[in-house]
């Protein structure tokens, strides 16, 4: 036994020792490191040119068969929506849809779903969606593909898409005709955005659940029919029939993205018709090269990892990720009315459905999902990726600092040979006592506190939907703020109120870099973008972050605690969103602005908790439920309050309990 | 027939020392009976085994390859009794397939290979290493159909021909399993210790082909690959109305060739390895022909891709069976001798009538 652990004490002390002199370099270093990575990633040596993993996608082998009555069609069929568009001002033309499907020889369906919106004395919306299957005519029905058009009415506060649903239903006519489809299509007609695409998603992967009566809010019901596990969906959203360029829309939920594979599929075959699209694509415009190569890489990749890390879908798209499903938009821009080149109307759209021709067929010759190429990667343009292997350094290297700390502070918690590191008598009283007692670190009065934060940010998630709460005559944003501030003011009084016996501000400070330290690569494993902000935000205090008085001045000490102050989840949520007001109402006057952020940041609150609820979105709930638990503990080791011995006997009663005092023997002696 | 053999082997020691001793410049001059004897096809009976190892609708190609051989074996008089056909995956009845039922090896679509009278014998999932390997030891199974043996002899030239993906010292099996180079010679070697085959003419079109005839060491065996070791083998063209690539560079050409043979035609074997050079292949066609020892341009190429057998016209009476009967040797030896005479071949196929 000896032989194997007892070099390893004196080259691990020597270690401790090392590391304790330099581990404030250590850990700059890493943090430069981590974020010099990152910005290396936009340079052309770091990421690499996309290909075609999958070869059963085999993309443009096949010339399009679809012909110009298509696009006739797709003309046709957007003047009759005009017609009923005036009739159906703020509702959906369900029956001329379903005509429509049948005419076309689908087997059309309709779809009910309820919401029953949690917050408002739970008023009930209603919403129906049309779909039409074309099962496959040589194979049973064990797969398919979806095609989804949103349908905005006409009242909508959004860009009119109308003519999204005729290209779909041309594109299912010619489809119709023939013979090669190996999975089923599915041809879906949703209505409010994203909230009926969910619920058809739901209904078709778990239609016959029971209810649990209080707790479900999106009421998806069953649907009368499917068509196998789905493959693939591709959801297109056109502004007219007459196209500018595609602007093709990856980031799901949870900053879930399709794969790769289905990314550059559509974009070689877009190539192929010719239809300018891309990422991010822009109108095209005369570009004066005035930014670099790598500044428009940079913006590329922030702009991606910022919209992943919020964690709201940019399309219908982004809600199929949730079931494993690979799916993107494609979004087609109107063309400008004063562009010098008109195109001739009659075949305006064929290029765009030949794409989605062409994409129809190799998602048809898929022989298993998508699965060759990558399901985490950053665009940095639209034929260069990064793949999870290269990006993930740069957050581990930031995260790497806290578990060099914990290593570091659990090594130094017995501390009792390290003597020359605790020079203060009263370090050295607990440490002569430790040995004899090893066990006498207040794991349990640490577990007990880490339980408590935890419990206020799981409230967070389940107080503003209780029953006598939302009775209250309130909106939902002011509901949900007020509960998230009493809760975060809870937070920060807890460590005025409960102090930890000695030691445990040492051990809570190991759980909470540990804590930490986890939470940051799982988050940033799940969504890049999150996590890698919110470490370059946090990593800094993390590392200053000290629980021992000595060689503190005081103003550094008041200093991190006003950091850490600032650094509440709230504050963040709050200073973004003044930050995004700013950018958008540069006019306004600042109180304006501070007022306007303050009503969008209770906003966004209670979207969050919304978003949480009905489509899973998880960034409420990672911020509430891991990252205010988490700045509680973070507030307390910046407090550092202590209690002496004098109040210890005192603080008996206090709540929650810690472990029964230990020895007063062991502590008298000394 | 093997102490013949072996009789003739020592024959060509023997007379090539005494060549060597007698005249060192003259090395390659043998005496001209031998030569004959040595060149003149020995073989009773053809066989071919036609395998097409890939699975799924991307891989149509190698299916029309493999249809593509069949097709011309087939024509050149190999009856479907002595074809064993393996095919991994239907393409066919592939629902992706817009023309059901068909598979063409050509975008021009003048050739439905897959017509109405092809047998395959081992289809889908049947076409595994295991079933391969016994096929060509003949360890099949116990109530193994009798059309999915290779029931070949001592007599028998055997056609071998793989498609499918291909590394350096292995062919994929169905996307799940490989046979290796060193198996596969194993089982060669085993077919010639079993007296599985008089000559075998092994033809493989798959990357890196010629990686999987290396480690063959038994005799009597000619091998051709479509491509070296780290080279791959390409597709020809790809038919934009089906979607797929029709047909491999290396098959493409040998069809080219063999679809002008005619079943009495005087093409050579040597010919035949000359196929699909460089320029058009891509890939550089492998062949070993040290095994063999016929010389390649005397080979007709129907000794493999054909069932035509020499056969020897006799005027005399034959006793089949008994020989050492008294009165039948007694009687041949006053058997007066005839005269020579003419023979006339008679078309099987009465077709002036239809003229």
């Amino acid at each position: 036994m000896g032989l194997l652990s007892d070099p390893s004490i004196s080259t691990q002390s020597k270690l401790v020792a090392g590391l304790a002199r330099h581990v404030g370099k250590v850990c700059l270093l890493l943090y430069v490191a981590g974020v010099a990575w990152f910005f290396c990633l936009a340079l052309p040596e770091f990421n690499h040119g996309t290909y075609l993993s999958e070869n059963a996608l085999s993309p443009g082998l096949v010339y399009p068969e679809i012909r110009v009555d298509a696009n006739r069609l797709a003309i046709q069929l957007l003047e009759e929506l005009h017609r009923e568009r005036k009739d159906h001002v703020s509702t959906t033309p369900h029956a001329w849809i379903a005509a429509k499907m049948n005419e076309f020889g689908l087997e059309t369906h309709t779809h009910n779903y309820t919401l029953k919106y949690p917050f408002g004395g739970g008023k009930e919306y209603y919403g129906k969606n049309v779909y039409g299957i074309l099962r496959a005519p040589r194979i049973a029905s064990t797969e398919g593909i979806v095609f989804t058009a949103p349908y905005r009415a006409a009242s909508s506060v959004h860009t009119d898409i109308s003519p999204s649903v005729p290209l779909l239903l041309a594109f299912a006519d010619f489809a119709r005709r023939k013979n090669y489809w190996a999975k089923d299509l599915i041809f879906l007609v949703t209505e409010q955005e994203q909230l009926g695409m969910q619920a058809w998603l739901e209904a078709y992967h778990d239609g016959d659940r029971e209810y649990e009566v209080n707790k479900t809010y999106l009421w998806s019901g069953n649907l009368p029919a499917r068509a196998g596990s789905l493959q693939a969906a591709l959801n297109i959203e056109v502004q007219d029939l007459e196209i500018d360029y595609v602007d093709v829309r990856i980031e799901g939920l949870n900053g879930k993205l399709p794969n790769l594979d289905m990314f550059n599929l559509v974009q070689r075959i877009m190539a192929r018709e010719g239809i300018p699209s891309g990422y991010r694509q822009g109108p095209r415009k005369k570009r004066r090269h005035s930014r670099s190569a790598y500044e428009q890489n940079l913006r590329g990749i922030l702009s991606m990892l910022s919209s992943q890390s919020s964690g709201v879908p940019n399309g219908n798209h982004g809600l199929f990720h949730r079931y494993r499903i690979d799916a993107l938009t494609i979004a087609a821009a109107r063309k400008p009315t004063h562009a010098t080149l008109k195109g001739n109307p009659a075949s305006a759209a064929v290029p765009l459905l030949k794409a989605i021709e062409g994409i129809a067929r190799s998602l048809n010759n898929l022989l298993e999902r998508f699965h060759q190429s990558f399901f985490f990667y950053v665009l940095v343009n639209n034929d260069r990726y990064i793949s999870i292997g290269d990006y993930m350094p740069a957050l581990v290297a930031l995260v790497a600092c806290a578990f060099v700390k914990a290593y570091l502070h659990w090594f130094m918690l017995p501390a009792a040979t390290d003597l020359e590191l605790e020079p203060e008598p009263e370090a050295d009283a607990e440490v002569e006592g430790e040995p004899e007692e090893p066990f006498d670190r207040p794991y349990g009065s640490v577990m007990i506190y880490i339980t408590a934060t935890l419990m206020l940010g799981f409230l967070c998630n389940v107080l503003p939907l209780q029953q006598y709460f939302l009775e209250i005559p309130m909106g939902a944003a002011p509901l949900t703020t007020s509960v998230l501030s009493f809760l975060s003011l809870l937070g920060t009084v807890l460590p005025f109120v409960v102090v930890l016996p000695p030691g445990g501000l040492e051990l809570l400070h190991v759980a909470f870099l540990l804590i930490y330290g986890c939470a940051l690569i799982v988050v940033g494993l799940l969504n890049f973008g999150l996590g890698f902000f919110i470490a370059v935000l946090t990593v800094p205090l993390v590392i200053s972050l000290e629980t021992k008085e000595e060689n503190w001045s005081s103003s550094y000490r008041h200093s991190v605690r006003l950091v850490t102050l600032i650094l509440n989840p709230m504050m963040i949520v709050y200073v973004i969103v003044l930050g995004m007001t700013f950018y958008q109402f540069p006019e306004l006057p600042m109180q304006k602005i501070l007022l306007r952020a303050a009503t969008a940041a209770m906003d966004a609150s209670a979207y969050g908790l919304i978003d949480s609820v009905i489509y899973g979105n998880f960034l409420y709930f990672i911020v509430s439920t891991v990252f205010l638990p988490m700045w509680i503990m973070c507030w307390t080791l910046a407090l550092s309050k202590r209690r002496d011995y004098a109040d210890y006997l005192g603080f008996d009663e206090a709540p929650p309990p810690p472990r029964p005092p230990p020895n007063p023997r062991l502590k008298k002696t000394n | 027939k093997l102490n013949k053999m072996r009789m003739e082997l020592a024959w060509i020691v023997v007379i090539h020392l005494v060549g060597c001793l007698a005249d060192p410049q003259d090395t390659s001059v043998l005496p001209e009976g031998f030569v004959d004897a040595t060149q003149r096809s020995t073989h009773t009976n053809n066989w071919a085994v036609l395998v097409d190892a890939s699975r799924f609708w991307f891989n149509y190609r190698h299916v029309a390859n493999v249809l593509s051989i069949y097709r011309s074996v087939k024509r050149l008089g190999i009856p479907d009794s002595q074809i064993i056909l393996m095919i991994a995956d239907d393409m066919a009845c592939n629902p992706r397939n817009p023309r059901p039922g068909q598979v063409y090896n050509n975008a021009n679509q003048h050739i439905n290979v897959y017509g109405d009278d092809v047998e395959v014998d081992y289809r889908g999932y049947e076409v595994t290493v295991e079933n391969f390997v016994r096929l060509l030891t003949g360890r099949t199974q116990n109530g193994t159909a009798r059309s999915k043996k290779l029931l070949s002899d001592a007599g028998s030239n055997v056609l071998i021909y793989l498609t499918g993906h291909g590394g350096d010292g292995f062919l994929k099996f169905q996307d799940s399993e490989e046979i290796t180079s060193q198996e596969l010679a194993d089982g060669i070697q085993q077919m010639w210790e079993k007296k599985r085959y008089n000559e075998l003419f092994f033809m493989v079109d798959t990357c890196q082909a010629a990686s999987l005839y290396e480690k063959f060491t038994s005799p009597n065996v000619l091998a051709v690959a479509s491509s070296l070791v780290g080279e791959d083998s390409l597709s020809h063209h790809v038919d934009p109305s089906i979607g797929v690539y029709m047909i491999d560079r290396y098959t493409y050409y040998a069809l080219e060739f063999l679809e002008k043979v005619q079943p009495f035609s005087k093409r050579t074997i040597g010919e035949f390895l000359q196929v699909c050079p460089k320029r058009v292949c891509i890939s550089t066609v492998g062949v070993r022909k040290d095994l063999y020892r016929r010389d390649p341009h005397k080979v007709p190429i129907t000794d493999f891709f054909g069932a035509i057998r020499p056969t020897r016209v006799s005027t005399h009476r034959i006793n089949v069976t008994l020989a050492n009967e008294e009165d039948f040797i007694a009687q041949q030896d006053e058997e007066p001798l005839k005269k020579p005479f003419k023979i006339v071949l008679e078309p099987q196929f009465p077709s002036e009538f239809f003229k």
